[in-house]
């Protein structure tokens, strides 16, 4: 599957450049949670400086390459461009991908002897790969413990016409050379005793397990877990799913997996059945027009009763609902309609309901009600010396609100460390 | 339909339809160019500068380049062009053809030449070919000939004095512009000169000498022909603020008729020449950008603006901003102070940096709100901020005994 955005040309890019206003203490610098510094390497992109953007870039950032394509910039810089209140906002993130694009990451970062220590980090995703680079750079050795590939969700599930294969392994791949000492592929259970044999830990294990449909029929052939379901797909494996599939949820996971199912084969259906409305669909609208253009259906106020069928998914039994009140994040709550129900058929039932930090590791931190791993300000967990950070404490964020939790924990556990505790 | 405002009026004796003529470049340089720009629209054309045939031109390509930004790219352009490559018998030719073709529109020639003779054998035989008015280069950047070389004859005033003389001598009647340079000590000596000599009027003025630039990779400048390059005339937007200026000061200082030229792209640039004293705009950078067909806006802009001031011609704006234009010294001293709109301010904090950096550190920044104000007793009016600020929120504001008085952004139209 060829991307769908191309890189901007270099005349695009120039006139792009001189649309932005380069606000005094910029506001989309500060909505960044890497804290790009936008106008800079916008002027440095103006002044045909594009070594220079990328440096600025590099600086405060791990991942450029892969926010360059998959940050979700109207969440972010773009949403609080200034230039909006004259026309449009600034096409940040592709002038960031511009840069990147066009200009070579070979420059070697100039590293201090490691005299700081050594730290565990568990998870080799952006959090736990921003956080090995910031505490190499602070004279930190680091060993990195993942139990699967590394590189995290954005290289492992997001869709290729987003996010090619290639790219992202070169990004992650420099990393691990650059910055990390080890990469220990054994699975991490006692933390208690990693903080023995290392100064400090750091958990970066994201999500690793999704929740289950609560309704009959989920044992039958033909129901997948959507994030499975990427996974196996990005490693260009052959998904399995069949001609009729609805995927259920509203989520960005559910809009990506039903996006990546209509790359793999256009002639297959694939509907999107969601039991709120379109309005409340909490997936980035930009993903959502992707998946618009690759020809995902909506089955919008469709609550599942039950998956149907006697050994292979036949269908999907859904109640029909309707929305009411708004709930607290502002969207419309819905409710069924009693005897509204009828059956979609479906040869494959994708379930996008939700992910949880997976229920028996670390035993010892203490967890949120909805199971997330608790810290303080300081990103330390209740055991003293291991820190986290990632959607194992936030829940499903994005790759630079990660890469923000990896350095602020590097900070945290260099203080922690010069303090001798 | 909508009625046409008639724009015509009397230049030197001359007809014109509307004020706007094509210069001596390019687009006048072949005959069916200079047919398809009268036939266009415009009053008249200044037939590309021509000379006697014992003068060889011999022309570098590529000759133009520019510079300017990626959404802008064309701000000045910039040529190694030399005169015309036909002789004074074709340019004859065509003079006769194209006043045959439009009796009434202006059929001019440029000239130059190397010595007495030269020059006025080339009047004469325009005049014979029934030429309206002869202009007369004195200004080509890229080289002059004869009584000052390797300079501009109309860089030194005895020079320009001696030959306007013998260009008007052999004139008679025929209406003569001598075409000046604005790269002088005293544009006004120039000018004085050339009133001595009798001549009807000047062209002010050409291109700007100019090195337009220089690849910072490989230091060619540009244009660059396999490395090496010269200096260029510039003309474009980017150099109407000094023909504007040459204009003002031979107009508040001579009295002689001025044919403006450099640097207009638009009616409301016409404007502004004549406003300060030319009679009438040459144009070439604008149709060599955006074609002949420019003229149908300048005609209809300037119609639109003589209905809303009450001119009833284009000559009675002429010189009228004149008597605002005075030394620095003379001017009032207001006591003004930046006054922000804050309903119309996006927040972009521009005018705090260029005040805190540029100015009088004379606005306050809100950082919560992203909002500016202004500390009265630091700041004297000066300016800057408003004309950094990208919405014309700012405009700088003058309160005397309870009596307002604006001073307002006037950069773009």
């Amino acid at each position: 599957m060829e991307e769908f955005e191309k890189t901007l040309s270099r005349q695009q890019a120039a006139i792009e450049a001189e649309r932005c206003l380069y606000c005094y203490d910029a506001p989309c610098q500060a909505k960044c949670p890497a804290h790009v510094p936008v106008p800079e390497f916008i002027q440095s992109i103006r002044s045909g400086n594009l070594h220079g953007a990328r440096v600025l870039l590099q600086n405060v950032h791990p991942l450029i390459e892969t926010c360059g394509r998959i940050c979700p910039e109207e969440a972010f810089c773009q949403s609080v461009c200034t230039r909006s209140k004259i026309d449009a906002p600034l096409r940040i993130r592709e002038l960031h991908r511009f840069v990147t694009d066009s200009t070579d990451p070979s420059d070697q970062m100039e590293l201090p002897e490691v005299t700081a220590g050594k730290v565990a980090i568990i998870g080799a995703g952006p959090a736990g790969l921003s956080c090995a680079r910031e505490l190499r750079v602070r004279g930190f050795s680091c060993d990195v413990f993942e139990a699967r590939q590394v590189g995290g969700v954005p290289s492992q599930e997001v869709s290729t016409h987003r996010y090619p294969r290639g790219v992202g392994e070169r990004e992650v791949d420099f990393l691990i050379s650059s910055f990390v000492e080890h990469v220990r592929t054994e699975r991490v259970t006692d933390v208690k005793s990693l903080v023995t044999d290392y100064g400090a830990v750091f958990v970066a294990t994201g999500l690793s397990s999704e929740s289950d449909l609560n309704v009959e029929g989920t044992q039958l052939v033909g129901v997948f877990r959507a994030r499975e379901l990427l996974r196996k797909m990005k490693s260009g494996a052959i998904s399995g799913a069949g001609n009729r599939v609805g995927v259920i949820g509203g989520g960005n996971v559910a809009i990506e997996v039903a996006s990546m199912l209509r790359e793999e084969d256009a002639t297959r259906d694939v509907m999107v059945i969601y039991r709120r409305g379109i309005k409340e669909l909490k997936a980035f609208k930009k993903e959502i027009e992707e998946a618009t253009v690759l020809g995902v259906t909506y089955q919008f106020l469709a609550i599942p009763d039950k998956i149907v069928g006697s050994h292979h998914v036949e269908g999907l039994q859904v109640t029909q609902a309707h929305l009411c009140e708004e709930d607290e994040s502002g969207r419309c709550r819905s409710e069924a309609l009693p005897g509204s129900n009828f059956i979609i058929p479906l040869d494959t039932v994708v379930v996008a309901i939700g992910q949880r930090v997976e229920e028996g590791v670390f035993p010892g931190l203490a967890r949120s009600n909805s199971g997330l791993i608790s810290v303080g300000e300081d990103l330390q967990t209740s055991m003293p010396g291991v820190f986290a950070g990632g959607d194992a404490v936030y829940g499903a964020q994005t790759v630079v609100e990660a890469v923000r939790d990896g350095k602020k924990a590097a900070e945290q556990i260099a203080a922690f460390v010069a303090g001798g505790d | 339909m909508y009625r046409e405002h008639d724009l015509s009026y009397d230049f030197l004796g001359i007809h014109l339809e509307n004020p706007f003529i094509l210069s001596a470049a390019p687009p006048t340089d072949e005959l069916d160019m200079a047919v398809d720009g009268l036939k266009a629209g415009w009053a008249g054309v200044v037939l590309k500068t021509t000379s006697v045939e014992s003068n060889p031109v011999n022309l570098k390509y590529p000759m133009m380049s520019s510079f300017g930004t990626a959404a802008h790219k064309l701000w000045g352009l910039g040529n190694i062009d030399l005169i015309s490559q036909y002789h004074i018998d074709e340019i004859c030719e065509r003079v006769t053809t194209l006043k045959h073709m439009f009796p009434t529109k202006m059929i001019a020639a440029s000239i130059m030449g190397s010595n007495k003779e030269d020059w006025q054998s080339l009047v004469r035989q325009l005049k014979k070919a029934g030429v309206d008015l002869i202009e007369c280069s004195f200004s080509c950047p890229q080289g002059s000939m004869g009584e000052a070389p390797g300079r501009m004859l109309a860089q030194s005033v005895e020079a320009t004095e001696k030959v306007a003389r013998w260009v008007k001598e052999a004139a008679g009647e025929t209406p003569v512009l001598i075409k000046i340079t604005p790269q002088v000590t005293d544009i006004v000596e120039i000018a004085r000169a050339l009133k001595r000599a009798g001549v009807d009027g000047v062209t002010a003025s050409n291109s700007v000498p100019a090195l337009i630039g220089v690849e910072v990779e490989t230091l060619e400048p540009r244009p660059s022909l396999f490395g090496e390059g010269a200096y260029s005339g510039m003309t474009g937007m980017a150099i109407k603020p000094l023909t504007l200026r040459t204009i003002a000061e031979i107009a508040r200082n001579v009295d002689i008729t001025i044919s403006g030229n450099g640097g207009a792209y638009s009616w409301s640039d016409a404007v502004e020449l004549m406003a300060v004293g030319a009679s009438n705009v040459q144009f070439c950078t604008l149709p060599m950008h955006y074609g002949f067909g420019t003229i149908r806006d300048l005609k209809s802009g300037l119609a639109d603006y003589l209905d809303r001031k009450e001119y009833a011609s284009p000559r009675d704006m002429i010189g009228k901003a004149l008597k605002n234009i005075k030394g620095q010294e003379e001017l009032v001293t207001p006591r003004s102070r930046s006054d922000i709109d804050l309903d119309k301010c996006i927040g972009c904090g521009n005018c705090f940096r260029a005040c805190t950096d540029g100015a009088h550190r004379a606005i306050l920044w809100d950082v919560e709100k992203r909002q500016p104000s202004v500390d009265d007793e630091k700041c004297p009016g000066c300016g800057q901020c408003m004309q950094v600020c990208p919405v014309n929120a700012i405009r700088m504001k003058e309160e005397v005994d309870g009596k307002v008085h604006y001073f307002e952004f006037k950069g773009t139209r």
